[in-house]
């Protein structure tokens, strides 16, 4: 049976690449997230054996709420520092600092790509140096700085120009004394790094006498040889347990596992939009094979009255099934390669800016990639499979002879509970994807999604295709006979028309979903804004959405000498862990003096009142966190803090807060900057007095930040709301492009089908033309086809994304207080661009139907 | 059911006892075939004639296996077919049998070579380098081996259909309007074939048609009329199978 498989192969080539491509584009979406994070991992994990390289023992905080929270005091003091260098074996060490803060030109214009970290660095002794000086050379004195390479080249910086370093200190100008690249690589995941003296740092970062990290060299006189793991134990045994103490190559390990956690999300986020585009490449799999099994149906009676055996039929199918996988599988695997510095072309776009050195293409990636697409393909093929088996040797000698319906053998029953799985499987890589996609808008604003989590239910009914297709239909069919033929045509077979319509429905019906979920998204906000916020303005840091930086502590007290202030409230956050939990619980940290002036808490237990007497000792709760733990005012709760202090918190009141502003736990900033470390704000509200109008006090407001503090603006609500909406548009922008690779996969479903189809009717085309009807009517007829069948994927997709969005959200998020909302405007462009694309599928099928020789039309069996 | 013709004959390689096939149920059913007991001996020639409708085709796939009876027995080599799962039936067909189509039915993506020698492959035998040789010399398309079904015309198509159905030495080949779709020269050609492999290669063959002066190659004719046979006898010129025909008619 194989080299008939392979003959017939060879020789229908158009359709087995777009057949293929079907399925390549969704591996290629595969390999190339595979390829991009593992080459970013691999040019970071040489960029910190670079940068741990003289490094014999490094010394850092303990992270004991997890890798991704640290402290913002760091344990590290001047002290500790000393006993490292008494310990014996330790030849020389260093602090160093390196802390997120702002750059910014003398005009007060960021210095940093998008949505990158920049770093405040602090200069090192040669050995340990990360920084190597590739113009000028590192700072001397206090109003030095050394700027990297990347930054300066993007802002066109030279020697000797001003440029502004802010951080939790009052920003401050120094001069650019040298030019730098880090750790030997071209970018450090785009971040930039501005190197000062280490007391300067300290200085800026608003921690003098503290370090981010010791590094420590050993003795390197062979009398007395001292082995790096000696050493760190003998350091450890010196120092206190608030820190870490790890041998070089061990901290280059940590650094580089940590980064592979962080990039393990944005992995799996692109993975998602690969595994849609595969289930959506199956449907095309499954839909081209029935087709062609059902145009074999005589070659396949042929071969049984020939003496071919059920299984050899099968086997063909099946052959030609593995074949057309790992075609597709190579061309997606090659498509991987292409693909991904593309990836990181998007992602540059949208602000993310991530090393990539080379292109690591690891077994991982050519084995997962491979066996998937072939796999995938493979079962894809099996039910058509199934059932040009049961095509009776007949079928070679009589017309229209039908496939007899299947009697289930026990064989028979468990093949059909396998295919049932596989479906099971690819629908639940769907739905997660889906679920993967909420996540990513809940993470941005909405809070943690409930596992309670259904999906839309998915119509089947074929019924509801051919009045679907009428209505469609009614809308081409003013264009006369083309347009009634292209009706009846797409109604002819419906259940061929519903799975082309429904690869199309699968991208569109996300694509509607996350819409509708972005729209409620920003419903929310804005209502819960407008509920909530009580004050005149807010500010923050620029970058925003960087709560990690925030704004300095000072910069509250600078506010409140403001002409027409009234009142300025700071909020934290930070985080702390439950005494038994594995998990951390967000925590805001607010000043009751203030708080309650700009903000209206929405109390079930408690009041204003409760905030003034919260204390060292008290916590608010938000509804949903005590429910969940099931805890009352009055209970006591102990906490882990980042400082690996334990604090016992008394609850004192339990308030709903749609606006997500209270974390799980509220206490008092003071006991955050104590107990946690907590030394930044990450808003302000502002209150104006009575009768100050904004016109005059934002401007002095915004005077007061560009002076002093550079990296932080003001927003009155309404700006706030638009921030949050763009940045809202941004993630959607992004999950658009990823998921329209889906609908492109989708489109050559289109294809296929009309071409197949075209190909079944030929005579019927031959025939037409011979009575007069002429090419431009034909391919308006093919159009018109492909348009109904793409509108009827949208519309389908629109209601079951919609619907689906609906659902997802009156379960999951109506207790968060998330307002509906839907995007009409944007579904009825969806539905424009269904109806484009399918014409754009049909350029190719209507261009061929129309050059049919009408005379081998007539003849062709 | 031992009827006289139904009796068992170590001569008679298909044999049919009592045949009956009814399509369909009630008011609308159809007697494709009522009560058809028939025996063909092996070497022999024979042709089933008949009007449009009278079963002639529903007959040939009864007796081939490719249909099963209403009522009634088929042996061919001597194996009952009633009971024959699809397995033995496949195997059936792999060995014993050979079928020519009216519409020659070779497949596009293989050349003449390939489609001959497709039973072949299909039961995973080795083809014998000297049958194939004396074959397609036989069937006169030597030259024409390496060409697809499209390069070739109506007659040396069904040249290579006749070809194939003999390739595997079935105990009878059964074909259905061999000529219907060919000239008469082509169909000359064909249907002397098929006369030649019956003379000199001892081969069975069973064959439907309309066309009397196609009846007249073979060496026996039946003729079926509403299901049944209506004339039994030895080979005829095509005048007198016309006549018959008539008579039917
Ligand atoms: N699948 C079927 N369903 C219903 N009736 C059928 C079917 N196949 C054949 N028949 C009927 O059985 C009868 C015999 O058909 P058959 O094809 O055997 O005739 P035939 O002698 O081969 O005719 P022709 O010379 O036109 O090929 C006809 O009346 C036909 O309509
Ligand atoms: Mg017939």
């Amino acid at each position: 049976m194989l080299p008939l498989v392979l003959r017939g192969f060879m020789q229908r080539k158009v359709r087995v690449v777009l057949t293929a491509i079907a399925i390549a584009l969704g591996v290629a979406l595969m390999a190339g997230t595979y390829i991009l994070t593992d080459t970013i991992n691999k040019s970071f994990a040489s960029i910190f054996s670079v940068a741990n390289r003289g490094n014999d023992v490094v010394i850092s905080p303990t992270q004991n709420l997890g890798r991704e929270t640290r402290s913002q005091t760091s344990p590290i003091t001047d002290q500790m520092l000393a006993k490292v260098r008494a310990t014996p074996g330790v030849s020389e060490a260093a602090g160093s600092i390196f802390t997120p803060g702002t750059f910014l030109d003398v005009h007060g214009k960021r210095l940093t790509n998008g949505g990158a970290p920049a770093f405040v660095a602090s200069e090192s002794p040669k050995r340990f140096e990360s920084f190597k000086p590739v113009q000028g050379h590192l700072p001397l004195g206090p109003d030095e700085v050394a700027i990297d390479e990347q930054t300066a080249k993007r802002h066109t910086l030279k020697l000797g120009q001003q440029m502004i370093v802010a951080g939790s200190a009052p920003a401050k100008r120094y001069t650019i004394v040298g030019i730098t690249r880090f750790g030997g690589g071209e970018s450090f995941g785009g971040a930039g790094a501005a190197i000062l003296t280490p007391t300067e740092a300290q200085r800026v970062v608003g921690l003098p006498g503290h370090f981010d990290q010791i590094e420590v060299a050993a003795e390197s006189n062979p009398a007395h040889p001292v082995s790096a793991n000696e050493l760190r134990g003998r350091i450890r045994a010196a120092l206190p347990a608030t820190v870490d103490v790890r041998t070089g190559a061990q901290q280059a390990a940590k650094d580089t596992s940590d980064l592979e956690s962080n990039l393990g999300f944005l992995r799996t986020f692109l993975l998602v939009f690969a595994y849609v585009a595969l289930v959506v490449g199956a449907f095309i799999i499954f839909n081209t094979f029935s087709i062609t099994v059902a145009q074999r149906t005589r070659e396949f009676g042929l071969l049984r009255t020939l003496g071919a055996s059920r299984r050899q039929i099968m086997q063909s199918v099946v052959y030609e099934g593995l074949l057309l996988g790992v075609v597709g599988a190579v061309l997606g695997l090659l498509g991987g390669l292409v693909l991904a510095p593309a990836l990181n072309e998007l992602f540059k776009a949208f602000g993310a800016e991530l090393p990539h050195n080379g292109t690591v293409v690891e077994t991982r990636t050519i084995v997962v990639s491979l066996l998937v697409g072939t796999v995938v393909t493979l079962l894809a093929g099996l039910p058509p499979a199934l059932r040009a088996t049961r095509v009776p040797p007949l079928a070679a000698m009589r017309e229209g002879v039908e496939i007899p319906p299947r009697v289930l053998s026990a064989r028979g029953l468990i093949v059909r509970l396998a295919i049932v799985l596989v479906i099971a499987v690819l629908l639940a890589a769907l739905i997660g994807g889906s679920v993967a996609v909420s996540v990513v808008f809940a993470a941005l604003w909405v809070g943690r999604l409930s596992a309670r989590y259904r999906r839309g239910a998915r119509p089947r009914r074929y019924r509801v295709v051919p009045a679907l297709a009428r209505g469609i239909g009614a809308l081409v069919s003013w264009r006369g006979i083309t347009g009634q033929l292209a009706r009846e045509n797409s109604i002819r077979q419906p259940g061929r028309t519903i799975i082309t319509a429904a690869a199309l429905t699968v991208g569109l019906a996300l694509v509607a979903f996350v819409a509708v979920l972005a729209d409620g998204t920003k419903a929310t906000i804005n209502q819960a804004v407008s509920r909530s916020f009580a004050g005149n303005l807010i500010v923050e840091n620029s970058q925003s959405g960087n709560n990690e930086q925030g704004i300095p502590a000072v910069v509250a007290p600078a506010l409140r000498r403001v002409p027409g202030v009234a009142g300025v409230a700071p909020i934290a956050f930070t985080e702390g862990r439950l005494k038994g939990s594995s998990s951390n619980v967000r925590i805001t940290a607010i000043e009751p003096s203030t708080f309650g002036q700009v903000y209206r808490v929405e109390w079930k237990k408690g009041s204003n009142a409760t905030l003034l007497g919260l204390g060292k000792d008290g916590t608010i709760l938000t509804k949903s966190y005590a429910d969940s733990k099931h805890l009352k005012v009055g209970q006591t709760i102990s906490v882990l803090t980042p400082t690996d202090k334990h604090i016992a918190l008394t609850v004192r009141g339990i308030a709903s807060d749609n606006a997500r502003l209270l974390g799980d736990l509220t206490i008092t900033l003071p006991l955050a900057r104590e107990a946690f470390g907590q030394r930044d704000d990450a808003l302000n509200f502002v209150a104006y007095s009575q009768g100050a109008s904004n016109a005059q006090v934002q401007p002095a407001v915004n005077r007061l930040l560009a002076a002093s503090f550079p990296q932080t603006r003001s927003r009155t609500a309404a700006q706030f709301k638009q921030d949050q909406a763009s940045q809202i548009n941004t993630l959607l922008a992004l999950i658009y492009v990823l998921l329209a690779l889906s609908v492109i996969v989708s489109l050559f479903g289109i294809v296929n089908t009309l071409i197949l189809s075209i190909y079944e009717r030929t005579r019927e085309l031959g025939m037409l033309r011979a009575i007069g009807t002429s090419r431009r009517q034909i391919r308006q007829m093919i159009r018109y086809e492909s348009v109904i069948t793409a509108l009827i994927g949208g519309v389908f997709g629109l209601v079951i994304g919609v619907v689906g969005a609906l659902l997802v959200t009156t379960l999951a998020l109506s207790d968060s207080g998330y307002v509906q909302s839907i995007p009409v405007g944007t579904l009825a462009i969806l539905l424009v661009v269904a109806a484009l694309a399918g014409l754009l599928a049909a350029q190719l099928p209507a261009r061929r139907a129309a050059r049919l020789d009408m005379l081998q039309a007539l003849a062709s069996e | 059911m031992n009827t006289a013709t139904g009796a068992p004959d170590p001569q008679t390689i298909v044999q049919a006892a009592d045949l009956s096939r009814r399509y369909g149920e009630g008011e609308a059913a159809v007697d494709a075939l009522a009560g058809v007991s028939v025996g063909f001996p092996g070497g022999r020639f024979a042709a089933i004639m008949g009007p449009s409708g009278s079963g002639k085709s529903t007959l040939m796939h009864i007796l081939a296996g490719l249909d099963r009876p209403t009522s009634g027995v088929v042996r061919v080599g001597g194996v009952d077919l009633t009971d024959l799962s699809d397995q033995d039936l496949t195997q059936l067909r792999r060995d014993r049998i050979g079928f020519i189509f009216q519409t020659f039915n070779l497949l596009p993506v293989l050349d003449a070579r390939e489609n001959i020698l497709l039973p072949l492959s299909i039961a995973g035998k080795k083809p014998d380098g000297e049958w194939f040789d004396l074959l397609i010399d036989t069937v006169g398309i030597r030259d024409r081996l390496s060409h697809r079904p499209a390069e070739m015309s109506g007659g040396q198509q069904q040249r290579v259909a006749v070809a194939r159905a003999l390739i595997s030495r079935p105990t009878v080949v059964f074909a259905d309007e061999p000529s219907g779709n060919l000239d008469s020269k082509a169909s000359n050609d064909v249907l002397e074939l098929l006369r030649h492999a019956v003379d000199d290669f001892g081969q069975t063959v069973v064959m439907v048609t309309h066309d009397a002066h196609a009846a007249s190659f073979a060496d026996r004719l039946l003729v079926l009329a509403d299901g049944r046979i209506v004339h039994d006898g030895d080979a005829v010129t095509s005048e007198q199978a016309l006549d018959l025909m008539k008579s039917v008619g």
